[in-house]
């Protein structure tokens, strides 16, 4: 902040009235508009976590407690968590949302970092042509689709199955555009040099550029595992066998069934969300980074 | 990381000739074959299903029918012009854009501003506004329509409390969309946050240590750096943001079903009522193909704008 | 969700690994408990297991608990057979998840359809014709059935489902505060309301008694409820609102004024509440804060739960014009279209319906009447109370009108009650919500059958 000691006198110190008074109540009304900030931030940072605890809350309240609306849980219990794991098949979403969500993250690093190189490092006619079509992929909404894809899935006989979820989810065009701009700002002195050691394409994508690109590896990889896992409309139309629902689609299927038992629905609630709280306190640098990234692209 | 499920055909490398590395080109073939996997999932479910959809809009095809129907011509695209419920939930997505996108980005470049400004203890801010971003909307939908209940939801008792009579939430036609809007505000204003916070963090100290000799406060500060200069972070968070909330469709199928009366029902709900509940995918297709040009139109605006301000920078 | 551009710190290795191995222990907990075969049948276009019988149903709150303790005789007695039973959400959902199903030639084998949406399914052709002789084989001979349920559910003189039961709107009340209210005779009966005044004025001394409400009927965030009522009254008048499968709205504004004046004088006098919702109305009901309650009978087993003191009759016959009438429907077994067409599987179907029928006495106790008549005219039957006081509404059951758009927690039922409910709830006049009513249905009546 200023340091008046050096300043040259100035509007600054015409406000506050002349040299010496000056340094300590800047100092003192620095302070005083910190506090507020900091008081305002956490006012609001309490007040978003209100649903969340409110809902761990119910959650450990006896269902008969929850028509109460208060904070106090007379009776504690996990009761409700305990019901839910027994009634609702909530283990089995758990196995397919992450069985999904893996392939579709699998899927997506290894196809989208393969045509990235392609895009970055070779030079062929119809360069330009596949650049265009991969940017029209991001304009088209996937919900758009849902009708066609869902009448392919059927006449490829794949309804029912993790494959119908996941494959349309893999060919993702901003993921090649993520690789893309890696691959772009990688420096060519390794790769020239394995080249002239007689390394194929290939062996270059593998041995070289690929390790480099471990960053965007794991931001791709963790988005698409979340976004995969977050998927609620195509699942949804999917997949009607309820032993293959994935969490999102499992949750909303059986959302009325629990009727007043509040603290059953909010321990379904709870126990949907611990997955997804695990990947972000796990990966949390990984995700704020990611995301973080794209202020650069602008 | 394994890439023993994909192996595209390789060929075996080019030599180079001795001297400078030459310049590479035509590497068609290798590159078809890096392409290869991408492109054929790509065409097979993405292209592929859009040109389907395409031509399925101007046929009378039914879900529970094989095959096209009856050939409409540009029947559904008529009919979807003049339906009102069409333009209705065209309104309501619109409209829901418009509650949440200001909020959206003014609450969260405040949040960052005071988080900023704060320095310490980030960690707690990011856990608690971020948290709710990463968790599905199904789960979102439950806590929020348990907090929305009326008589004994944890909203309409806290009003209460302080001597405010709630409206009905979501049973209220007026109150439903907005009540959508706080929570759809609450759920993803992380992403935001992060963002500001990361734009904020470019800016240089100098600037504002400038600006504080000079005799600028703080409101002036903000105004005269901070906002300019995060000024592609706002278009960018703008335009994610406007293209999200056309695409909204979770929260009101799970929260409201489109009710009460229709009052929420977004346009992708539309779609999915009529193709998935009148069984009338050839219409719906009609109507996926209309809101896709509303979405390019809003895209193609984005890339003016920002063509524009990369023209100003 | 959108996928960032590159982040600009990477991840250590350590880190990776440590990510990884966490979440690969979340998901391996997840297919390890949660039966690994069927999850991991997901990977493969799995055959049907030999044995298995899948049976997909809606019955949340007490219906669920009914019917699981059903199911569970029948595990029980049937060991051999692997049977899978969903309860899938209530409405439109669920037909749409039967019907993709069925399309996708993974149905299951048994299901749950309400009389009314049956028709539509028939003529989407997703439902497998019920040959006579088979299913006298399994002792499901038209006879044993009401007849008016029965035939109810022929399409065509062709039989499509099997009849479990009608569940018509009912009246429950709290025998205490009727007590203290003065309107319960010597008997400890309700004495009857038959006329609108009558009801007012009951509604209003039970008012006196709880202190807060005097009934409550679900009007917000929910549709079939409102239409529900509406229904009864309405048809008690005689009046019909679509008609010619669907294709014309019929409706008579003066009969439906008259009802829809009636329904919002009970909310703006302030004797019902205006805004309350499905399970709200029950919480009321339930704490004794509204002495009267109007619903499908099926929530018998919540207020039995609850261990309140109450009785059920049937909705009453406030406009004795006409002959008596209330909003109802049947729940029926049917069998969707399936690929696999071998006897056996049809045999074990139809002993697993067979078997639910057996237990009409435990799906009576969930306050339905029984369409199976040995249970029906059995003393058995006549000796519950209060399921028997109301056995009589199964003969004067509407079933809403037939149409592709129609039927339980149909777009039929979402438009009508929206509106039905909007008035009760004071946010439009009985005007207004007929001209939305006649708008919506008419553009209904108008489109084209897509099935």
């Amino acid at each position: 902040m200023a340091n008046p000691t050096i300043a040259a006198p100035s509007a600054y110190q015409k406000d506050t009235g002349g040299a010496g008074v000056t340094l300590e109540k800047v100092e003192r009304r620095q302070k005083l508009f910190n506090r507020i900030c900091f008081g305002v931030l956490i006012a609001f940072a309490l007040l978003w976590l209100v649903p969340l605890a409110w809902a761990v809350d119910t959650a450990l309240k006896p269902n008969a407690e929850t028509t109460k609306t208060t904070w106090l849980i007379e009776n504690p219990t996990l009761d409700a968590f305990q019901r839910v794991l027994q009634d609702t098949a909530i283990l089995n979403w758990f196995g397919a949302s992450f069985i999904i969500s893996t392939m579709t993250a699998v899927g997506t690093v290894i196809t989208a970092s393969l045509a990235a190189f392609a895009l970055s490092r070779m030079r062929f006619r119809y360069r330009t042509l596949v650049f265009w079509l991969v940017l029209a992929g991001i304009m088209i909404p996937g919900q758009v689709l849902i009708v066609p894809q869902f009448r392919e899935m059927d006449a490829l006989g794949l309804l029912n199955t993790y494959w119908a979820v996941s494959l349309p989810q893999i060919p993702t065009a901003i993921a090649v555009f993520i690789f893309k701009q890696f691959f772009d700002g990688l420096p060519r002195d390794l790769e020239e040099a394995a080249r002239l050691d007689g390394a194929g394409w290939f062996r270059i994508y593998r041995r070289v550029v690929m390790p480099l690109a471990r960053p965007a590896v794991a931001a791709v990889a963790i988005f698409t595992f979340v976004a995969s896992w977050n998927e609620l409309l195509w699942p949804l139309l999917v997949l009607t066998n309820p032993d293959l629902m994935t969490v999102p689609v499992g949750l909303a299927t059986v959302q009325g069934a629990f009727g007043i038992r509040y603290a059953d629905t909010m321990a379904s609630a709870v126990l949907g969300a611990i997955p997804l709280v695990a990947v972000f306190l796990l990966f949390q640098r990984n995700i704020v980074e990611g995301i973080a990234g794209t202020g650069l692209k602008g | 990381m394994s890439t023993e499920t994909v192996t595209p055909r390789t060929r075996p490398a080019e030599s180079p000739p001795t001297g400078p590395a030459p310049r590479p080109h035509g590497h068609g073939r290798q590159a078809t074959g890096f392409l290869a996997p991408f492109a054929f999932l790509y065409l097979a479910f993405i292209i592929g299903p859009a040109v389907y959809g395409l031509i399925m809009s101007f046929f009378n095809a039914s879900l529970v029918r094989p095959g096209l129907g009856g050939f409409a011509g540009f029947g559904n695209y008529a009919e979807a012009l003049q339906d009102a419920d069409f333009w209705s939930s065209l309104w309501h997505t619109v409209w829901f854009t418009i509650l949440t996108t200001p909020p959206l980005i003014a609450l969260a470049f405040v949040f960052a501003l005071l988080a900023d400004r704060v320095g310490r203890g980030r960690w707690f801010f990011r856990l608690a506004f971020f948290a709710p971003y990463i968790l599905p909307s199904a789960v979102i939908a439950l806590i929020w329509i348990f907090m929305y209940t009326p008589e004994l939801g944890l909203l309409e008792v806290g009003l209460a409390k302080i001597g405010i009579a709630a409206p009905a939430w979501l049973g209220d036609p007026t109150w439903a969309m907005p009540s959508l809007a706080i929570t759809t505000i609450w759920w993803t204003i992380g992403f935001n946050f992060i963002l500001y916070l990361a734009g904020l963090q470019d800016i240089p100290r100098e600037l504002y240590e400038a600006a504080a000799i000079d005799g600028a406060g703080p409101w002036q500060q903000i105004r005269r750096i901070t906002i300019p200069m995060l000024g592609r972070t706002t278009t960018l968070v703008a335009v994610l943001q406007v293209i999200a909330s056309l695409k909204v469709f979770d929260q009101m199928y799970l929260m409201t079903s489109g009710g009460p009366n229709f009052a929420t029902r977004s346009i992708l709900q539309y779609v999915y009522d009529q193709g998935f509940t009148n069984f009338r995918i050839g219409y719906a297709a009609a109507l996926s193909m209309l809101f896709f040009l509303v979405v390019l139109v809003v895209s193609a605006g984005w890339f003016a704008l920002v063509r524009r301000q990369e023209k100003e920078v | 969700m959108t996928v960032p551009n590159v982040p600009r710190a990477g991840v250590s290795r350590r880190g990776l690994l440590r990510g990884l191995t966490a979440a690969a222990g979340l998901g391996a907990a997840g297919v390890l408990s949660g039966c690994s075969t069927e999850v991991a049948s997901g990977l493969t276009r799995s055959r049907e297991v030999a044995g298995s019988l899948d049976y997909w149903n809606l019955f949340g709150g007490g219906d669920g608990v009914r019917m699981q303790q059903m199911i569970e005789t029948y595990r029980q007695q049937n060991p051999q057979v692997k049977l899978g039973a969903v309860t899938l959400a209530w409405g439109n959902p669920y037909y749409t998840k039967v019907s993709l199903a069925t399309v996708g030639d993974k149905p299951p084998d048994v299901a749950i359809s309400h009389l009314t949406r049956m028709k539509n399914l028939v003529e989407a052709d997703l439902l497998e014709e019920l040959d006579p002789a088979v299913l006298a084989r399994h002792g499901l001979a038209p006879e044993r059935f009401t007849q008016r349920t029965w035939e109810a559910g022929l399409v065509d003189g062709r039989i499509y489902c099997i009849p479990l039961d009608t569940h018509p709107f009912v009246m429950f009340y709290n025998t205490d505060v009727c007590k203290k209210a003065g309107l319960l005779d010597g008997d400890g009966t309700l004495t009857p309301l038959d006329s609108p005044e009558k009801f007012t004025d009951a509604m209003r001394r039970a008012k006196e008694v709880t202190g807060t409400y005097g009934g409550v009927v679900a009007t917000i965030s929910e549709t079939s409820t409102p239409w529900r009522i509406f229904q009864s009254l309405y048809s008690q008048l005689g009046g019909q609102v679509i008609a010619d499968q669907g294709k014309e709205v019929v409706i008579d504004d003066g009969k439906a004024t008259e009802v829809l004046t009636f329904l919002s004088s009970l909310t703006s006098s302030g004797v019902m509440p205006a805004t309350v919702d499905y399970q709200g109305a029950i919480a009321m009901f339930a704490e004794g804060q509204a002495g009267f309650y109007f619903q499908g009978e099926w929530e018998i087993s919540t207020f039995q739960t609850a261990k309140m003191p109450f009785s059920m009759t049937l909705f009453p016959h406030l406009y004795r014009e006409g002959p008596y009438a209330c909003q109802a429907d049947s729940h029926t077994f049917v069998l969707p279209r399936h690929p696999d067409n071998s006897p056996e599987r049809l045999d074990r179907s139809l002993g697993f319906v067979a078997s639910m029928l057996d237990q009409s006495k435990t799906w009576s106790e969930g306050g339905h009447v029984p369409s199976w008549r040995p249970f029906l005219e059995s003393n058995e039957y006549r000796q519950m109370r209060p399921q028997s006081n109301y056995a009589a509404a199964a003969e004067a059951a509407v079933y809403d009108a037939e149409g592709w758009y129609s039927g339980s927690g149909s777009n039929f039922e979402i438009v009508t009650g929206s509106a039905i409910g909007a008035v009760m709830a004071g946010q439009l006049t009985p005007a207004a919500a007929l001209g939305q009513m006649r708008t919506n249905l008419g553009d209904l009546a108008r489109t084209p059958s897509p099935i």
